[in-house]
């Protein structure tokens, strides 16, 4: 071959076939929204097995086992008690700051170690998504769940310190408040992770950003200082309360440790962006679903 | 190239039809002369310490109708857009432009991809049928013919990451097996493991082609083409070259690499070019109406 590149020739003819194509579908392609529902509904079973498989593994290297689960908010708790209340005195004028703490601590982890699995789930999940035809959605799904089923012995360990160290807290029916409330944080969890499993899965650079995002996410949810103490202005305290992390763990802290019935407005203000964060979540993360797949 | 005004009109459905697909990639690139490192972005990019740019033609515009019954081989160079096309039928990957439509999902008898390394390997097994849309009392039914075919015994419940290539490609075959597909997608699947397993995964293999509706088969035997295909197409960097009947293009094919490896470029050339000039490309015409038109 000279130095010219050679160009291939055309071909001799273009063939015109008409072709029957109403039984055939593009393949990969982005099913309606509601359909897209009723086909991940059909996958529940692999939802699950993920979930499941999955909680176990998961420690599986480390000699402590699933006992991680319950040792790191524990030891997150102590480091917070010894800089923020022993030493920063954050805890003054907070009635029980041990039980104060726990609650936000370990509810705070709930969400952090979800969100931060949802929004992975796809990038980890890439082997399977390029081997399977699923609705991806399945994979935030699934690491959520997950992260709910873990957080069941999480949540029973916070109840268990609020009971044992002084002061110790009684048990009342209002303690059964703590399950709806961790529910709607469960869902705000999954649609937050879907909305960053797509951003993730397109700019992956994020993954950097995250746990930074998370820690100023913590410090502004009244972790170990009451908003009462610092804030003063009204309204800026009334855009933290739209929290919907401060708001879980003030009602959980005001069920479990000060025996108030929580007002409706932190409910209905809770479940509202939980339920919004969901559907924007779904919505966004269905809009990508061609892309998953991709290199 | 002139166009044919007949048209033909295919009756009944087809399983798939690729129509006009095109495919290109962003890779990066460590040439500094690729023209990537200009202008703004290129710069950019440059100074953030990442490689350069370029987008690779993988494959130009396609269009094939393949109907039941048929068996496809694809046969082709390195790089040349087998496996591009497998991911493009599979639904793996999105074509940049035109679309792929089957009638059913197709499925891939790959031997590449992982499954999950830190789930054991009966694990795995219930996962991926999972995932291929089994429930779970196909499964259990299924179960150990997966295990026999992968040839795992008891090494199933061990972690995959402990797994051996072969041990892993072998399971990812037969978890890809285990379902009945209509269309079903081989990629050089039966040059895994030893001959042992082999010979077991080629009876699956003849049992699933037998069963399914159509067939698309990459692979470097030219024997294997040959013998299992009705139909084989040769690409060339990303370019039909040529669609017709086995024997045919396979000799051709095995004309033009004999002729390349004795460093013959220019007649090479001229067998491809030869061929590419007999080749009658498809254009597909959408019909949406079920009767059969005047003509044919």
């Amino acid at each position: 071959m000279s130095a010219k590149k050679a160009k291939l020739p055309e071909p001799a003819a273009i063939q015109p076939l008409s072709v029957d194509m109403r039984k055939l579908t593009r393949v990969g392609s982005r099913p309606g929204f509601f359909e897209y529902v009723g086909k991940l509904w059909a996958y529940r079973q692999f939802i699950f097995y993920d979930a499941r498989a999955r909680v176990q593994s998961g420690t599986r290297r480390d000699r402590l086992g699933s006992l991680w689960l319950l040792l790191n908010p524990i030891f997150n708790g102590l480091t917070y008690y010894l800089i923020f209340g022993v030493l920063l005195q954050t805890s003054k004028g907070i009635e029980n700051f041990v039980g104060y703490l726990v609650v936000g601590i370990f509810l705070f982890q709930f969400s952090s170690g979800a969100i931060t699995a949802g929004a992975r789930s796809i990038r980890t999940g890439k082997a399977v998504v390029q081997a399977f035809n699923f609705p991806r959605a399945a994979l935030p799904l699934g690491a959520n769940i997950r992260e709910l089923l873990s957080a069941v012995p999480l949540i029973l360990g916070m109840l268990l310190i609020i009971v044992v160290f002084p002061p110790a807290e009684t048990i009342s029916w209002l303690w059964l408040l703590v399950i709806p409330a961790v529910f709607l944080q469960g869902i705000f969890n999954l649609g937050v992770g879907m909305i960053l499993a797509r951003v993730i899965a397109r700019v992956h650079d994020v993954t950097h950003l995250l746990p930074f995002i998370l820690r100023a996410w913590m410090y502004a949810s009244a972790v170990f200082y009451s908003y009462e103490r610092f804030i003063t202005d009204p309204t800026l305290l009334q855009i933290m309360t739209l929290n919907p992390l401060f708001n879980v763990i003030d009602i959980v802290r005001k069920c479990v440790l000060y025996d108030t019935l929580p007002g409706w407005h932190s409910w209905t203000s809770l479940a509202c962006v939980a339920l919004g964060a969901l559907v924007i979540g779904f919505f966004f993360f269905w809009k990508g679903e061609e892309t998953y797949g991709r290199d | 190239m002139a166009a044919i005004d007949e048209t033909f009109f295919l009756d009944g459905p087809p399983c798939v039809v690729i129509d006009r697909v095109k495919m290109t990639y962003k890779v990066e690139s460590s040439d500094e002369r690729s023209g990537a490192a200009r202008g703004l972005k290129g710069r950019l990019r440059k100074a953030l310490g990442r490689p350069s740019r370029v987008t690779v033609t993988a494959l130009k515009e396609l269009s094939l109708v393949v109907e039941r019954g048929e068996s496809v081989g694809i046969i082709g160079r390195n790089g040349s857009g087998k496996s591009t096309m497998m991911k493009l039928i599979s639904g793996q990957t999105a074509p940049t432009e035109g679309g792929v439509y089957a009638s059913s999902t197709p499925i891939l008898l790959g031997v590449n991809a992982a499954l999950v390394p830190e789930l054991s390997g009966d694990q795995n097994v219930v996962l991926g049928c999972l995932a291929m849309g089994m429930s779970m009392e196909q499964i259990d039914e299924q179960f150990d013919s997966i295990v026999e075919l992968s040839g795992l015994e008891s090494a199933i419940y061990l972690p995959m990451k402990s797994y051996s290539s072969g041990m892993a490609s072998r399971l990812r075959f037969a978890i890809a097996a285990a379902v009945n597909p209509e269309i079903l997608l081989v990629d050089e699947a039966l040059n895994t493991g030893d001959a042992q397993f082999s010979s077991r995964s080629k009876a699956r293999m003849d049992e699933l082609r037998a069963q399914a509706g159509c067939v698309f088969i990459v692979s470097h035997s030219l024997e294997t083409i040959r013998d299992m295909c009705t139909r084989v197409i040769w690409l060339d960097k990303g370019e039909l070259i040529m669609d017709g009947s086995p024997e045919e293009t396979t000799d051709r094919y095995r004309d033009f690499s004999a002729h390349l490896s004795k460093g013959n470029n220019i007649s090479a050339t001229r067998i491809k070019d030869d061929a590419r000039a007999n080749l009658v490309a498809t254009q597909v015409l959408e019909r949406t109406s079920g009767r059969r038109m005047q003509g044919r």
